[in-house]
């Protein structure tokens, strides 16, 4: 975490800026998925940036590919009413 | 600070559904890739409009109305609101920071390198102690992190991670509400409406909670 604490100031101000690096670090991991990092084990900040990077990655991916889907998927039927209906239950 | 992302769901499906329905009717799309570009545009701005004034949706949707072909459906789905919205999130000068931090980044890697090839040449290693080993794994990964997040390059430390960790929940609210949109059209233009069980969806919409 030195990265961290050089751009902070030097001062008591860099140790609760620590403290929320680290906090900040472990919630990261905790939002992980389980199979990228297994939660009980303690694991280094920059192993959950790494993790973090890929799984941002591999978002994007699926949002790319769920558009894909939509697009054909819309492409084909239109908005009935049913449709709509199955969306509104989404909504309550 | 407690954050909640319950009212997310619906803002986010009026959003993009809106999104979807403008787009439909603008232009008669006539590739698949137009018509997914345009559910990806509605998709990221609905996000956008649910998690509310952040600086990555701040970001995000400067850069979406910036590129040329999303104007006409932006102005379809923002309407009235097109005009100030716009003059609130065009900032060319976001950029221009931006631009300059990039050649000064380049200035000093470079002057690095030729500090590293000079002590080569002298014929010493360039002795790299653990910690600046770790600071360096640790700068290219946030770099990357920079690059991956909306308006991350202006953000250091404690407040990258922040704006990271909220990026990233509602990334994956976004793609739960796309799955659960898609799952609900495939069933309901194949088969009977009737049968799809309720409790299911609304398990789909679950979105995760966190406090500070």
């Amino acid at each position: 975490m030195s990265s961290w604490r050089s751009r902070s100031r030097q001062s008591n101000s860099s140790r609760i800026s620590e403290e929320q690096i680290n906090d900040l670090v472990s919630k990261l991991q905790m939002i992980l998925p389980e199979t990228r990092i297994r939660n009980n084990d303690r694991v280094s900040s920059a192993r959950v940036l790494q993790e973090t990077c890929n799984y941002i990655k591999s978002l994007h991916r699926e949002v790319d590919d769920l558009s894909e889907r939509l697009a054909e998927l819309l492409e084909t039927t239109d908005m009935t009413s049913s449709q709509a209906a199955i969306i509104r239950s989404l909504l309550m | 600070m407690h954050v909640t992302k319950e009212f997310k769901k619906k803002t986010f499906l009026k959003q993009f559904l809106l999104g979807l329905h403008v787009s439909n009717s603008i232009s008669n799309p006539i590739s698949i890739e137009q018509r997914k570009n345009s559910i990806k545009l509605s998709a990221d701005l609905a996000m956008a409009f649910a998690r509310g004034r952040t600086h990555w949706t701040h970001a995000l949707i400067t850069k979406l109305g910036q590129k040329e072909e999303n104007k006409s459906t932006l102005k379809g789905i923002l309407g009235r609101r097109y005009q100030i919205l716009m003059a609130r999130y065009s900032c060319p000068l976001l950029y221009q920071k931006v631009q300059r931090r990039k050649k000064g980044v380049r200035s000093y890697r470079f002057s690095y390198n030729a500090q590293k090839r000079r002590s080569a040449l002298k014929g010493s290693c360039v002795r790299v102690s653990p910690s600046v080993v770790a600071r360096n794994l640790e700068n290219r990964r946030s770099k990357v992190l920079k690059r991956l997040v909306p308006g991350g390059e202006l953000l250091k430390g404690s407040s990258l991670l922040s704006e990271v960790l909220d990026y990233v929940i509602s990334l994956k609210a976004q793609v739960d509400m796309m799955k659960s949109l898609w799952r609900a059209t495939q069933v309901s233009s194949s088969s009977n409406v009737e049968l799809i069980p309720k409790c299911s969806i609304a398990k789909e919409g679950s979105f995760l909670h966190y406090s500070k």
